[in-house]
């Protein structure tokens, strides 16, 4: 789901990235944006194809053998999802640059969701080899982010906790994944 | 469970690798895996006499998904072989290649541990 703000003519177009989604945009004057409490939020942009993307992830991944769907509430699903969505626009994995943003641990005393949110987010790159060019994770504030996708540009800053969202998984979309299809 | 079916997994992300095998090997699967279609390739070379099924991604780096159907299909032992594909891909013209390259079929992450063991039966009985 995704919230378009058409302001008017040279005023560049919002499009908010919920929590459970990747967007990809190589359209100038488009700019991705959403706010953050305990969720992540990984920024790719290719500098050469100048195309970029941006997910919106709660939890990290299910544990092992717990028999949870690894679906769109985790980042194991989301960060593969943009990463293919970013090749599928012409990007190149080994031209990508990250940043990551978010993991607030919000409530003191509770689990510290966010900085395994966070960490999580930088093994995973490190893995796929994605180098990070930035990260403001951790800390107890909420954060909104704003990202040009074909500039690669991003902007992060503080806001009142109130205007994160809250963290609850997102309503399952009906995707029909994980069904066969047999040739 | 699953009679020790042997499945070779190919999926680039270590992370998803981890939850294949766990999700897999908790249903009494036996699991090997491979990062790529080449790295797979080298694996099946020696190995591939074990191998019931296999669950390859798409996009990856060296040989993707397609390049790795394709090349086992070149060979005679393998042209029988169940090939699933796992991807975040959905279209339709992905599937067109996968299926014109040799696939058994096709399940689109988020996958569910269930629905993968039921698909995995299905394509090895």
């Amino acid at each position: 789901m995704f919230h378009n703000t058409e302001l008017s003519v040279g005023q560049p177009r919002r499009i908010t990235v919920m929590q459970g989604h990747a967007y990809v945009g190589a359209e100038p004057n488009e700019i991705l944006t959403t706010v953050l409490g305990s969720c992540i939020a990984c920024c790719l942009y290719d500098p050469l194809a100048k195309v970029g993307g941006m997910n919106h992830f709660l939890l990290a991944e299910p544990t092992p053998g717990s028999g949870t769907v690894a679906d769109q509430n985790y980042g194991i699903y989301l960060m593969e999802l943009l990463i293919n969505q970013m090749m599928t626009r012409g990007g190149l994995k080994s031209r990508m640059k990250a940043h990551v943003y978010g993991g607030a641990n919000m409530h003191v005393g509770m689990a510290r969701i966010g900085d395994a949110n966070a960490r999580f987010a930088i093994n995973f790159l490190a893995e796929e080899r994605i180098p990070v060019a930035r990260a403001d994770t951790g800390g107890e504030s909420a954060r909104r982010v704003d990202f040009d996708p074909v500039l690669g540009r991003t902007r992060c800053r503080v806001v009142e906790p109130v205007a994160a969202p809250s963290a609850k998984p997102a309503p399952r979309p009906q995707t029909g994944g994980g069904d066969l299809e047999l040739f | 469970m699953s009679d020790n079916i042997h499945v070779l997994t190919v999926d680039d992300s270590a992370s998803m690798r981890a939850l294949l095998r766990a999700a897999l090997s908790s249903r009494g699967y036996n699991v090997s895996q491979a990062e790529d279609g080449i790295a797979a390739l080298e694996w099946l070379q020696d190995n591939g006499s074990e191998v019931d099924v296999i669950v390859t991604d798409i996009n990856m780096p060296r040989m993707d998904g397609f390049g790795l159907i394709e090349a086992l299909r070149e060979q005679t032992r393998f042209r029988d072989c169940p090939i699933l594909v796992l991807s975040t891909e959905s279209s339709d013209e992905k599937k067109a290649r996968a299926r014109s390259a040799g696939a058994t079929g096709w399940i689109v992450k988020p996958f569910d541990a269930e629905k993968l063991d039921t698909a995995l039966r299905r394509v090895t009985h």
